[in-house]
């Protein structure tokens, strides 16, 4: 960054509480995962790995960890077709209503979360589908696809469309092109939503809570519900495997499509 | 034989075009947008008809000699919404959180999103952005967690207080700590909608207008905000609206007092077991949020939000 | 043979004689099926340990169903059955641990099952059946009264006596009371000047008495939080039922609790088996009620609560014999403000709406 000794300490006097603010949380829970004492409090008492080891032994959370990689699984598996589909509709073709779609398909984030779930709570309900598991991965799908379109649609925009029409000019017929060269082009837009509608799934409590009971409950939600009861160290434990996810996220994110895929301007 | 000479790939893909073509031909092609779009246009449909089953809800009386809610249509739900000033409160405060954690997330967010733009350090840049991602992928349970470690009575700002003599203060289940909790969760949402504003804006512009004589504050008033105005727009909507539907910050940091509409949606279905109540404040929410929304738009256009389309 | 052992062997005949009185009858056969769990939904901490430990285990112990514990809020599992039960899908739990008032309102909308038949029915004190109600939609299993409880060392002249003391600045931001002014909605018109005759007719005292305290800003909690704020030492005073302030004792802190000059509210806690549940599930589910209401259960559960149970005879623990927070006889029941089922029915949603309306103002 080029520009006056005051520009540079403003700029990155700001950046550094931004940084704290946003880094703080996850540093102190990882501190506070290898606590030996029976509660929360600082300093912690001596180091130890005794509540990973509780943790271990506590089949419930095996069970809730298990369910929730499989809502996961199941939210990114719908939302990669669904997604990727719409963002190539809206970018690549010509729709009538266009703008009407394009607020319809932005419902999932206007409508507030809480009001999503508890309509979904009522819907799944009606048609006798609630207590079972894979209609949690459907509406995390459902109530984060905004993101998967987003992502996608970047890419697609990002190509630039006479090469399409360069592969039809050469006689490649329309799947074809579809499959050899709009595909591989957005893969990055692809790759990036698939990871985010992961990761976004794994951590979803709220629509969650009212959808699961306790023969489905999930992760997130078995967290939410322990903090409004009892705060043990344990919780720090879980919060750290958390962490550990989002690590590996951001990794593979770095590895497979680069980390400043979001800092192209669309 | 000459096919032979093909790969099988070849094959396979010509097999494909011709099953397309029986099944989707070219006189179809008009609707192709239509089939793409309609497994999501399907999904999203699950939100409408539900809002559909808020909407009958909320025109329904709860009778509390049942609990059950009454046959008969009425805007009994409504006009309690209307009389009891506790909800126009409620919605007060959460208007306010919003704008404050708005102006507050961008503010900071910008210098961030900047520093990312122009840092010529590949190695700062990636450590600024993995810095933004991590948490960016940590849920906001854990996130809230957190914060009752480090703001609790006996927690990390605490103990430090209490380690330098100074009294210990309640930080904790305050409207504060929840305007705090949120900036932090929001945060990344804002940054990420800045970069791509700030990466359009060419340095030179900001150096020209340097070169000029301008003070980098002139130059930032004058040049890189106007510029970055579709960030800003996208950033500040996006953030406005999910810190208004907000549950978690709250309902975790607030200690009971300073809830969210949210909360009392929430209240109204589960605590009081009023579904009809509950639902008509989700429709105020809902009509609330959209309205807003659309204001901010019709007056400053999408910004990043609108997603280009084919002209 | 340990303790255990002998309850679990004695159940164990008694559940066969039920299930060889049932073989007599071959359409109620497949009812006898074990279920692979039942699912009990309970409240965290204190509660739930002394519940695993009390009735759970020994249950699983003489039947060999385990039983699963549910955490999920009493408020958020009510409308989840409900919704159960009218669209005829299973209920998502067996037992439910619930508060007398709520259960009856579940009873009202029809979604209990009748509990009539119960063998350990017989005997128990008159607290047990519910009021207002057609034969035993709901059990009530123990009472308990919502305590002053406050730590001592910020009540150097002894216990308070007032619940005024609330309001004295002193405490600001250091008293607690439940999110919906449970356990004190009836306690507070007594302590902003009415009397119990004002309840349900004139409530305004009570929230007079809200609004002042409004200044004080309390903090409001559910049953753990009182346990967690009283241990961080977030809190000097507050109005929670005497397990949670007993649970923060017992790990060793320093909390005392008393009842102040107005009274406390005394209530109970009943158990309910939701409609819907395949038969043999319901079955377990009513004997897992049955198996809570005998003498062993009541006297490991009870006191590990700290609760006088509805199984007669049964002495309280020792670090409760004479406690205000344990009523035994008439005379402690005296002291205490008892507001009947049906009024708490009827007028609750509308006391919590206006506390929430005061307090989120």
């Amino acid at each position: 960054m080029r520009g006056s000794l005051s520009k540079r300490i403003a700029i990155w006097g700001l950046v550094w509480v931004s940084l704290i603010t946003l880094s703080l949380p996850t540093l102190i829970v990882i501190g506070a995962s290898f606590t030996a004492g029976e509660i929360i409090r600082f300093p912690p008492e001596g180091f130890s790995l005794r509540w990973y080891g509780e943790l271990w032994q506590l089949d419930s959370f095996k069970a809730a960890l298990a369910r929730t990689f499989y809502v996961s699984a199941i939210c990114t598996a719908v939302s990669l077709p669904v997604g990727t589909l719409a963002a190539i509709a809206t970018v690549r073709y010509r729709i009538r209503f266009r703008n009407a779609v394009q607020v319809y398909l932005l419902l999932p984030f206007t409508i507030p979360l809480v009001v999503s779930g508890i309509s979904m709570m009522i819907f799944f309900g009606e048609i006798r589908i609630l207590g079972q598991l894979w209609p949690v991965g459907v509406a995390l799908c459902i109530i984060n696809l905004p993101f998967m379109i987003w992502s996608v649609s970047a890419s697609v925009n990002a190509i630039d469309p006479e090469i399409e029409n360069a592969a039809m000019n050469c006689g490649a017929p329309p799947l074809q092109t579809f499959l050899t060269v709009t595909l591989p082009a957005v893969m990055p837009g692809v790759i990036t939503g698939g990871l985010l509608m992961f990761i976004l799934a794994f951590n979803e409590f709220l629509v969650s809570l009212f959808l699961t009971d306790s023969r489905t409950v999930t992760l997130p939600v078995q967290i939410y519900n322990s903090i409004r009861s009892v705060i043990t160290p344990d919780l720090a434990a879980v919060s750290v495997l958390y962490i550990a996810i989002a690590l590996i996220a951001v990794f593979l994110l770095d590895r497979l499509v680069g980390l400043d895929i979001f800092l192209r301007s669309k | 034989m000459s096919h032979m000479k093909y790969p099988i790939s070849w094959r396979l893909l010509d097999a494909l075009e011709a099953a397309a073509a029986v099944l989707w031909p070219a006189r179809m092609r008009r609707l192709t947008a239509w089939a793409l779009l309609a497994p999501a246009l399907f999904l999203v449909g699950v939100l409408v008809i539900g809002l559909g089953y808020m909407v009958e809800y909320s025109l329904h009386e709860l009778d509390l000699s049942t609990y059950r809610l009454k046959e008969a249509y009425s805007l009994t739900n409504y006009q309690t919404i209307l009389d009891r000033p506790v909800y126009a409160r409620v919605l007060g405060r959460t208007l306010l959180g919003a704008v404050l954690v708005t102006a507050i997330s961008v503010a900071l967010a910008f210098p961030y999103a900047y520093a990312i733009v122009r840092t010529p350090s590949a190695m700062v840049r990636k450590a600024l952005l993995v810095a933004l991602f991590l948490p960016f992928f940590i849920g906001q349970v854990v996130r809230a967690y957190g914060w009752l470690i480090v703001l609790g009575r006996e927690g990390l700002v605490n103990s430090a207080l209490a380690g330098m003599g100074l009294p210990t203060v309640d930080l904790l289940f305050t409207y504060p700590a929840v305007i705090f909790g949120l900036v932090q969760y929001m945060l990344p949402f804002a940054i990420l909608l800045l970069v791509p504003a700030l990466a359009a804006i060419p340095e030179d512009m900001e150096l020209a207008s340097e070169s000029l004589g301008a003070r980098w504050t002139s130059t930032f008033r004058h040049v890189v905000i106007p510029m970055a105005k579709p960030g800003l727009i996208g950033a500040s909507v996006v953030v406005f609206t999910l810190t208004l539907t907000d549950f978690a910050m709250p309902e975790i940091l607030g200690g009971g007092t300073s809830d969210f509409i949210a909360s009392a949606i929430y209240d109204s279905f589960f605590q009081i077991s009023n579904p009809g109540l509950g639902a008509a404040l989700s429709m105020v929410l809902v009509t609330l949020g959209s309205l807003i929304v659309a204001g901010v738009f019709l007056v400053a256009g999408t910004g990043t939000l609108g997603v280009r389309g084919a002209k | 043979m340990t303790t255990t052992d002998f309850a679990g062997r004695r159940t164990f005949l008694k559940l066969g004689a039920a299930g060889a009185g049932a073989l007599a009858m071959p359409g109620i056969l497949r009812a006898q099926d074990k279920p692979s769990e039942i699912i009990v939904r309970a409240w965290g901490g204190a509660w739930g340990d002394a519940l695993k430990e009390g009735v759970a285990d020994p249950f699983t112990a003489a039947t060999g169903i385990p039983v699963r514990l549910d955490f999920t809020e009493d408020n958020e599992i009510k409308p989840k059955i409900w919704a159960a039960v009218d669209q005829g899908r299973i209920p998502p739990i067996h037992v439910n641990w619930d508060t007398t008032t709520n259960a009856t309102i579940s009873a009202l909308r029809g979604v209990t099952v009748d509990l009539s038949d119960l063998s350990n029915l017989e005997g128990l004190l008159p607290l047990a059946k519910p009021t207002g109600l057609e034969g035993y939609p709901l059990v009530n299993t123990y009472a308990y009264v919502y305590v002053c409880a406050y730590r001592p060392e910020a009540f150097p002249d002894g216990a308070p006596d007032s619940w005024t003391v609330m309001l004295d600045p002193k405490f600001k931001g250091r008293v607690a009371l439940y999110d919906d002014g449970i356990g004190f909605n009836p306690i507070a018109v007594i302590a902003g000047g009415g009397s119990f005759e004002d309840i349900p007719g004139n409530m305004e005292p009570g929230y007079e008495f809200y609004r002042k305290l409004k200044e004080n800003a309390p903090l409001l909690g559910e049953d753990a939080d009182f346990t967690t704020w009283f241990q961080n030492g977030e809190i000097d005073l507050a109005c929670t039922i005497s397990v949670n302030a007993r649970a923060a004792r017992q790990s060793g802190i320093d909390v005392e609790w008393t009842v102040p000059k107005e009274g406390c509210k005394v209530d109970t806690d009943g158990l309910w088996v939701p409609r819907g549940l395949p038969a043999n599930e319901e079955h377990w589910a009513k004997e897992f009620v049955n198996f809570a209401l005998s003498r062993e259960a009541q006297e490991k559960w009870c006191s590990l609560l700290g609760l006088p149970p509805v199984f007669p005879g049964i002495a309280p623990p020792a670090d409760l014999v004479g406690d205000p927070s344990y009523p035994t006889t008439p005379a402690d029941f005296e002291r205490l403000v008892s507001v009947p089922s049906p009024v708490l029915v009827e007028n609750q949603p509308v006391w919590f709406a206006k506390f929430s309306e005061i307090f989120q103002g």
